[in-house]
């Protein structure tokens, strides 16, 4: 099985509104997607399609093989991972009942609990109630809780909204990881920063239908006016076209001493989008 | 089906239902009741209709009561939805957080019971009564917990619960007249059934009761059913 997920020509409506319009796409095993949209572009609608939290309207749908009839079973569930921004955790409960119960569900030795604590840098808050814990801990209590029976497919919805950098980058840290060690990952994000670190390959979702598909060095050299942005110890800064005048151009800059910097004009994921859509992604 | 995964959902509701305050007091709620009916009238037995009102109280309060909250709370706040993407079924769900009901059930009744005077109870028809009873009650609170989203919104639904079937008996002191309509329609109700089979030894009262439940079941059923369509 080569590709983690494959989608063809997927659509969902809820009444008369399309929330997914004829989208095709496959995430290979082991690799980082990113689905990049704003708010509304129908992200977790997407995820709910692939998880069987909702029903596709028409379309093709396999996931780890599976297709739709199939995500219902406790084979397929014991295989994804899902962490959300509405996921939730028992508040009057400690750290470790929590995990214990889905070690249990998952049919996980208990001693899971302490590596997986380990990995997200909680050892310390094993014994405390979860309401007394910080947004950013209880993300990573809740990132433990997805992972803690290895799945083979982790699905993230903005998994870092609204967290402070040290437990963004804590996450981060945890999802590498997990990639080097060969877990497929589907994030949700509309932080451009997040999928430019993280991702393999990203897709822009705008009002349900797919934008652009590629790795994210790939789609900033597309849209990359391919001129050099340089800066003089004069404080002129100058656009240079990358072509045989701009060459001799730099040439000379250079022979005189002048430049300060020098960089190419890569557009960031977000200009990008904007570009491609004529919508911020926020 | 999984034992396994019941278990540890029954186990979990035990462990937050231990700290959860206004789950705490439900259990205690008909005890209360039956220490201070145990006190009126000193040195006399115990009517039957007081016994069995203890009995309406635990069952709407406790059984019901204990299952809609336990499930509203999971829709409240979230959790179900990490539970349903768990290789847990809605069945392990519902069958887990009822043998916690149960359990809370049980040991309320029996506590109350003793206190109150077990005895008119310990024969087969009225056991078998009480367990119809039991899970009528069960049935509702399940129908009813699998559509509700909050906890605050289990009160609108536990308070005509508890007075049209915990507290049927109470409606003789209401002043209608005997033959009237409202007199007979109440005798239907499960409860007022058990109180006449105690006293008649019928076992058609054991028989409505029995529909009773089955009616409370397709309840459940049937709510089961839409739960599952609109996921």
């Amino acid at each position: 099985m080569e590709n983690s997920i494959e989608v063809n020509g997927l659509r969902k409506t809820f009444g008369h509104k399309s929330a997914i319009k004829d989208v095709s796409f496959a995430v290979k095993q082991g690799e980082i997607f990113g689905l990049l949209g704003p708010s509304g572009a129908g992200k977790t609608t997407m995820i709910k399609l692939l998880t069987g939290e909702l029903v596709k309207t028409a379309g093709e749908i396999q996931v780890q093989g599976m297709p739709p009839s199939k995500f219902q079973t406790a084979a397929f569930k014991a295989q994804i991972g899902i962490l959300s921004d509405n996921s939730a955790l028992y508040e009057r409960l400690t750290v470790y009942d929590n995990l214990k119960l889905f070690c249990r569900l998952y049919n996980e030795p208990v001693s899971r609990i302490d590596e997986m604590l380990i990995q997200v840098n909680m050892q310390e808050e094993k014994k405390k109630i979860v309401a007394k814990l910080s947004k950013g801990m209880k993300q990573r209590i809740l990132l433990a809780k997805a992972l803690i029976h290895r799945p083979k497919l982790v699905f993230l919805d903005e998994p870092t909204s609204a967290l402070d950098p040290g437990n963004t980058a804590q996450i981060h840290r945890v999802l590498q990881t997990l990639n080097e060690a060969g877990t497929t990952i589907f994030l949700n994000t509309h932080d451009m920063e997040e999928a430019t670190v993280l991702c393999d390959r990203v897709a822009f979702l705008h009002h349900g239908s797919l934008q652009e598909l590629d790795t994210p060095e790939n789609l900033r050299y597309r849209y990359s006016t391919h001129a050099f942005h340089v800066e003089t110890f004069s404080g002129n800064k100058l656009v240079i076209e990358n072509n045989e005048g701009g060459a001799e151009e730099i040439a000379k800059l250079m022979k005189h001493g002048c430049i300060k910097s020098m960089h190419t004009d890569n557009p960031t994921l977000g200009q990008i989008f904007l570009k491609v859509t004529g919508k911020e992604l926020v | 089906m999984n034992v396994q995964r019941i278990q540890a959902i029954f186990e979990k509701d035990m462990k937050d239902f231990m700290k959860n305050t206004m789950m705490f007091f439900t259990p205690l709620l008909p005890v209360i009741l039956a220490v201070f009916y145990s006190r009126l009238g000193e040195g006399e037995e115990m009517p039957l209709m007081m016994i069995y009102l203890i009995v309406g109280v635990t069952y709407s309060a406790v059984t019901s009561g204990t299952m809609m909250m336990l499930m509203a709370e999971e829709n409240e706040k979230k959790t179900l939805r990490g539970l349903m993407l768990s290789p847990a079924s809605f069945l392990d769900i519902i069958i887990g957080k009822s043998l916690a009901a149960t359990l809370l059930t049980v040991v309320s009744l029996v506590v109350s019971l003793l206190i109150m005077g077990i005895a008119p109870l310990l024969n087969a028809q009225a056991i078998m009564g009480l367990v119809l009873l039991f899970f009528f009650f069960l049935f509702l609170g399940i129908g009813i917990g699998l559509f509700v989203k909050t906890v605050g919104i289990t009160t609108a639904y536990l308070m005509p619960i508890m007075f049209l079937f915990g507290f049927t008996p109470m409606v003789t002191f209401l002043g209608f007249a005997e033959d009237s309509l409202t007199m007979k329609i109440a005798g239907a109700f499960p409860l007022p059934q058990l109180i006449e089979m105690d006293e008649t030894h019928s076992w058609l009262s054991i028989g409505v009761v029995a529909l009773w439940m089955l009616a409370a079941a397709l309840f459940a059923f049937i709510c089961f059913k839409k739960v599952k369509q609109n996921e």
